[in-house]
């Protein structure tokens, strides 16, 4: 009804088709587009004390465009901001592989499956998302612990006399970030490998290749764009990862998302919260950029 | 001593006359479901053999127990007399021609047929010479560097095929090779195939379901159904002699006449049926009161419009259907037990004059020798 009320009030500017295309436009511009102007216009003005001053300004018939670079040139030369962007890369890379590496064969088994058994597996992999987020990761602190309940296990066995330091290390941050991320490797994986032609294995077989040859040679090429969609999905989020960290990494964790926190809540430095994330979100699209270009070369080859 | 002699001496000509021996070949799914049941096969050095057959009649099983893809339930097959059963299908000496092509699309039409030889550990400028040589036997050094994808359909299945060359196998199988092309294509694609095969010199075993594939390119055929072979023969054994009803009707058009043995004599014999008595012109395996099949081919029949001489071989009918094909007419003649005969006749001459049209009586006569006596 709304749609259709919109659509005739349209009418005389918009066609069908451009209606049909304005509105996830809108929606971008609005959500994407929008906020990410006002945080660069944020990340360019001067602080006044509590809050952001204008950029420009109007006064004796001069008008006086002020770009504030000094937060960036700040980033560049603080060493704790390039320390803290490269760590962030540094876990979301390694997050990433730990997620491949245990994704693939999971992915791999849950296509090979047989027919009836695949939704089940699908489910599995799905069912922690029925949970909220934040409980599922306050539930590894209780399990990690030095109170933990792993702890009290390996003493009660008596395999340890002392409880270990799981807790707050970089041990109990990736294992969360696995944990949280793992599914956003396997679903896209398996989406790909449960389509892949088996009688291209058969021919490599045919051909004189061994099992194992044939997973290198055929299933690991043929499934790229899996991996490749997989592993977007688990690194871009991760850069910017706050609450796994916060909750579970340990005090020494340098992370772009609790510096901006920091920079936002404790410092109230706005302008700066935005330059680094301004900055972070170069560092991600860039690499997906130039990534893309390359991809949609290659990826004629064989989609079509 | 001289018998156990004669009989060593046929023993070894066997074992180089056949390439493939197959034994007892059985494969049961699921504990009960028989794709393949008891099948026993020999198959010559420099034949092709074509395994035809309609969906699910078992030949594609039989195809990749052969490549190795299915373990047999029971049986054995042999491959220049050893015994290859359990081998994987990556160390047989065997290469298969896969039904739409499985090329590899993320290779290029170079490295899919170098695919095989660089597996083997073949030196890069023999794999080199290999490659040109079979690009050159199939006509595609143009497109080398082409992916799978920007060739057509006859194209790639020519790569195909030097794909499952390139290694030189001793036994090649195709699964329905001409399937996936268009008529037109497929009639030039079918001499070439064969013409590239016979350079090479490659026994090969050839899946179809397509009788008149399988007929041009196969110097044998056996016929499947349900996981058995109904008749192995040359293609015009086959077609000729059909050895059961099934097998008169799968192949070709055939108008079967049912009727009972009546005159059994050695030189020829009589079979009477509600529609006509047909007089044999050879003697049967059978006995007089005998109920047999009579079948003739729609092209082994004559039709006219005057009354044929004598009291055998010819009935009449009122023609009902006329389908013109160009080169032929089929005719649809209802005889008047209902019984409908289908004959067809060559148009020799362009003058359309004097054909039949619907309505028309007509006379359907044939010659002594045009009959397949079929007792089962």
């Amino acid at each position: 009804m709304m749609i259709e009320k919109m659509h005739s009030f349209l009418k005389p500017y918009l066609t069908g088709r451009q209606f049909v295309i304005s509105v996830p436009f809108l929606w971008l511009f609005l959500l994407t587009a929008a906020p990410i102007f006002i945080v660069l216009r944020i990340s360019l003005s001067e602080m006044d004390i509590a809050s952001v001053a204008n950029l420009w300004t109007w006064a004796e018939n001069t008008l006086t465009l002020k770009i504030n670079l000094s937060k960036y040139l700040f980033i560049l030369h603080d060493e704790l901001y390039v320390k803290t962007f490269i760590s962030s890369i540094g876990y979301a890379l390694e997050n990433t592989f730990f997620c491949l590496i245990l994704g693939y064969p999971f992915a791999y088994f849950m296509a090979r499956a047989k027919t009836h058994l695949r939704p089940m597996l699908l489910m599995l992999v799905m069912l922690p998302f029925w949970t909220s987020f934040l409980l599922r990761i306050y539930a590894w602190k209780t399990l990690l612990e030095d109170n933990g309940v792993i702890n009290n296990f390996l003493i009660w066995s008596g395999l340890i006399h002392q409880p270990i330091q799981i807790m707050h290390t970089q041990f109990s941050l990736m294992i969360g970030m696995v944990y949280a991320y793992l599914p956003f490797m396997i679903l896209p994986l398996y989406s790909n490998l449960v389509k892949m032609d088996t009688r291209l294995l058969e021919a490599a077989a045919d051909l004189g290749t061994s099992p194992w040859k044939t997973f290198w040679l055929m299933t690991v090429p043929l499934s790229k764009q899996g991996i490749i969609a997989g592993s977007m999905l688990v690194f871009i989020p991760t850069v910017g990862e706050y609450v796994i960290p916060e909750l579970l990494g340990g005090p020494q964790t340098l992370n772009i998302g609790r510096v901006l926190w920091d920079e936002f809540f404790s410092n109230n430095d706005w302008s700066m919260a935005s330059a680094v994330a301004i900055v972070m979100v170069l560092l991600i699209l860039l690499p997906m950029a130039i990534f893309n270009k390359y991809q949609s070369k290659s990826y004629e080859g064989i989609t079509s | 001593m001289a018998a156990e002699k004669t009989l060593k001496l046929e023993k070894n000509s066997l074992h180089q006359d056949n390439l493939l021996r197959i034994e007892n070949l059985t494969k049961i799914y699921d504990g009960s479901v028989k794709a393949v049941d008891d099948v026993s096969l020999t198959v010559a050095k420099g034949e092709i053999f074509g395994l035809l057959g309609s969906s699910g009649c078992g030949k594609s099983t039989l195809l990749r127990m052969l490549a190795g893809f299915e373990v047999p339930t029971n049986g054995k097959i042999f491959l220049a007399g050893e015994d290859i059963t359990n081998l994987p299908p990556y160390q047989r000496p065997i290469n298969m021609m896969f039904q739409s092509y499985a090329l590899f699309p993320h290779l290029s039409v170079w490295d899919n047929i170098a695919f095989g030889l660089r597996r083997d550990g073949m030196a890069k400028e023999k794999i080199m010479e290999r490659v040109e040589s079979l690009l050159k036997l199939v006509q595609l050094g143009k497109f080398a560097k082409r992916k799978p994808h920007q060739l057509s359909g006859g194209q790639q299945q020519r790569v195909a095929l030097a794909r499952s060359l390139a290694k030189q196998p001793k036994l090649l199988l195709l699964d329905e090779p001409l399937g996936a092309l268009d008529k037109k294509l497929r009639e030039s694609t079918q001499l070439e195939l064969v013409n590239i095969i016979e350079e090479v010199g490659v026994t090969c075993v050839l899946v179809t379901h397509d009788q008149e594939e399988a007929m041009t390119i196969s110097s044998r055929i056996a016929v499947m159904s349900e996981g058995s072979f109904l008749q192995v023969g040359t293609p015009d054994e086959i077609y000729e002699t059909p050895n059961s009803r099934l097998i008169a009707d799968f192949i070709g058009n055939v108008n079967i006449f049912e009727g009972v043995v009546d005159e059994d004599l050695p030189d020829h014999v009589t079979v009477k049926c509600p529609e006509c008595t047909h007089y044999v012109g050879h003697g049967i395996t059978g006995s007089s009161g005998m109920s047999v099949g009579v079948a003739v081919r729609p092209e082994k029949i004559l039709l006219s419009k005057t009354k044929p001489k004598g009291k055998y071989n010819w009935c009449e009918g009122e023609v009902t259907d006329i389908a013109y094909f160009g080169a032929h007419t089929t005719y649809h003649l209802k005889l008047m037990t209902g019984m409908i005969l289908k004959v067809q006749q060559q148009n020799r001459t362009r003058n359309l004059e004097g054909g039949f049209t619907w309505g028309d009586r007509a006379f359907a006569q044939w010659d002594d020798l045009a009959m397949i006596v079929l007792t089962h």
